[in-house]
């Protein structure tokens, strides 16, 4: 839910990163960190485990600065991707303005990327939003494996609804940016 | 599925493509200032070192006690992320929903509880201060926030065409640009 305080002139958007287990969520958040300009990002944070797996959800804040007068802040967060972690996810879910699915794109991994996309669906649905009319794009990553199939046969089985997607490494930064671009736009076209 | 769940997507109005226009709370000077007279009689009567507002979703709203902004903004993100955790746990356990949290530490203990549905009242306090005290002052104080909110989202759509406008927008999408460019 964006928050727009008049008082102290700020608009906050809450945008997060969905997708199955080892698909490149924080490693996109990782990036994002790394590379975005030094007054615009602030500390990244990670709830994950001893193993570095994402335990609750990573959590980056981008600042925009003034815009006519207003300070816009976009919060990204990463959702566990773990199948058995669905109500964690959910708890992260709550109060979205907006989704970014990514996908991975190995060949096995499909079947898995179609359910985790179903279980966003249903609880999308259960918050009363449906997905083809929110912000949200899908990301194809990890294009650089060499198993990587097909991005036709991506948006055939995964991308029903024909929203905006975009081919990217996460680990190489490619199609990160993109991607950040697109989202953070649908949520202000929406706001 | 709760009342907040029940209630979004409900009656909204269809922005371009289609698309529907998403949720927001607007909260305009003289409400803050309410908001803010109210955290500051509750954090005097328990003698909290931090009161915060929280919207559910994380978004810090109005805080006291606070001085570092980085860390208010990384706070509003945990505690709110706790609290829907907690939300998930009650829902496991068949229990309606948790109305509030406690998190003890040695020197200093957070009470964190929900108003009406969208907002989270956050205290922190010290050993010195009894837990039932708090919980007391924070249930009072939390009725005048619940009126608080209901006319903030009651005024939101009217509040927030002043402020978003094509203009703005344009504006916006210019600047995600220059930022986040590859």
């Amino acid at each position: 839910m964006a928050l727009i305080n008049v008082a102290s002139r700020e608009i906050q958007c809450k945008i997060v990163y969905y997708g199955t287990g080892y698909c490149g969520k924080t490693t996109n958040l990782q990036y994002i960190f790394a590379r975005a300009p030094q007054p615009a990002r602030g500390d990244l944070l990670s709830i994950a485990t001893e193993n570095e797996r994402t335990l609750f959800f990573d959590f980056l804040p981008l600042d925009l600065g003034d815009v006519h007068g207003f300070r816009v802040r976009f919060h990204l967060y990463t959702v566990p991707g773990q199948v058995l972690y669905e109500r964690t996810r959910v708890a992260v879910l709550n109060g979205a303005d907006g989704i970014v699915y990514v996908a991975d794109s190995s060949a096995e991994k499909l079947e898995e990327n179609f359910q985790s996309l179903i279980e966003l669906e249903t609880n999308m649905r259960q918050m009363g939003n449906d997905l083809g009319r929110y912000p949200f794009v899908m990301q194809w990553n990890k294009r650089d494996l060499p198993n990587a199939i097909p991005e036709a046969t991506l948006e055939r089985y995964l991308n029903r609804r024909r929203v905006p997607s975009f081919p990217a490494s996460a680990v190489t930064g490619e199609g990160v940016f993109p991607t950040l671009r697109a989202i953070c736009k649908a949520v202000m076209a929406c706001l | 599925m709760d009342d907040a769940r029940r209630g979004h997507g409900q009656g909204r109005r269809v922005v371009e493509d289609g698309m529907e226009q998403l949720t927001n709370i607007v909260v305009s000077p003289s409400e803050l200032e309410h908001i803010a007279l109210l955290l500051g009689k509750l954090s005097q009567d328990t003698t909290a070192s931090h009161v915060l507002l929280l919207d559910k979703s994380g978004q810090v709203i109005a805080a006291q006690g606070m001085t570092g902004e980085r860390d208010v903004v990384a706070l509003g993100a945990l505690l709110a992320g706790a609290f829907s955790s907690s939300r998930q746990v009650a829902e496991i356990l068949g229990e309606r929903d948790f109305r509030g949290i406690l998190q003890q530490g040695v020197h200093e203990s957070i009470y964190t509880s929900l108003i009406g549905e969208h907002w989270l009242l956050v205290v922190a306090f010290d050993k010195q201060t009894h837990v039932g005290l708090v919980k007391v002052l924070a249930r009072r104080t939390s009725d005048d926030l619940e009126r608080v909110l209901e006319r903030v989202l009651s005024g939101s759509a009217e509040a927030k065409e002043q402020v978003v406008n094509v203009q703005f927008r344009s504006s916006v999408e210019n600047t995600i640009d220059y930022l986040f460019r590859d």
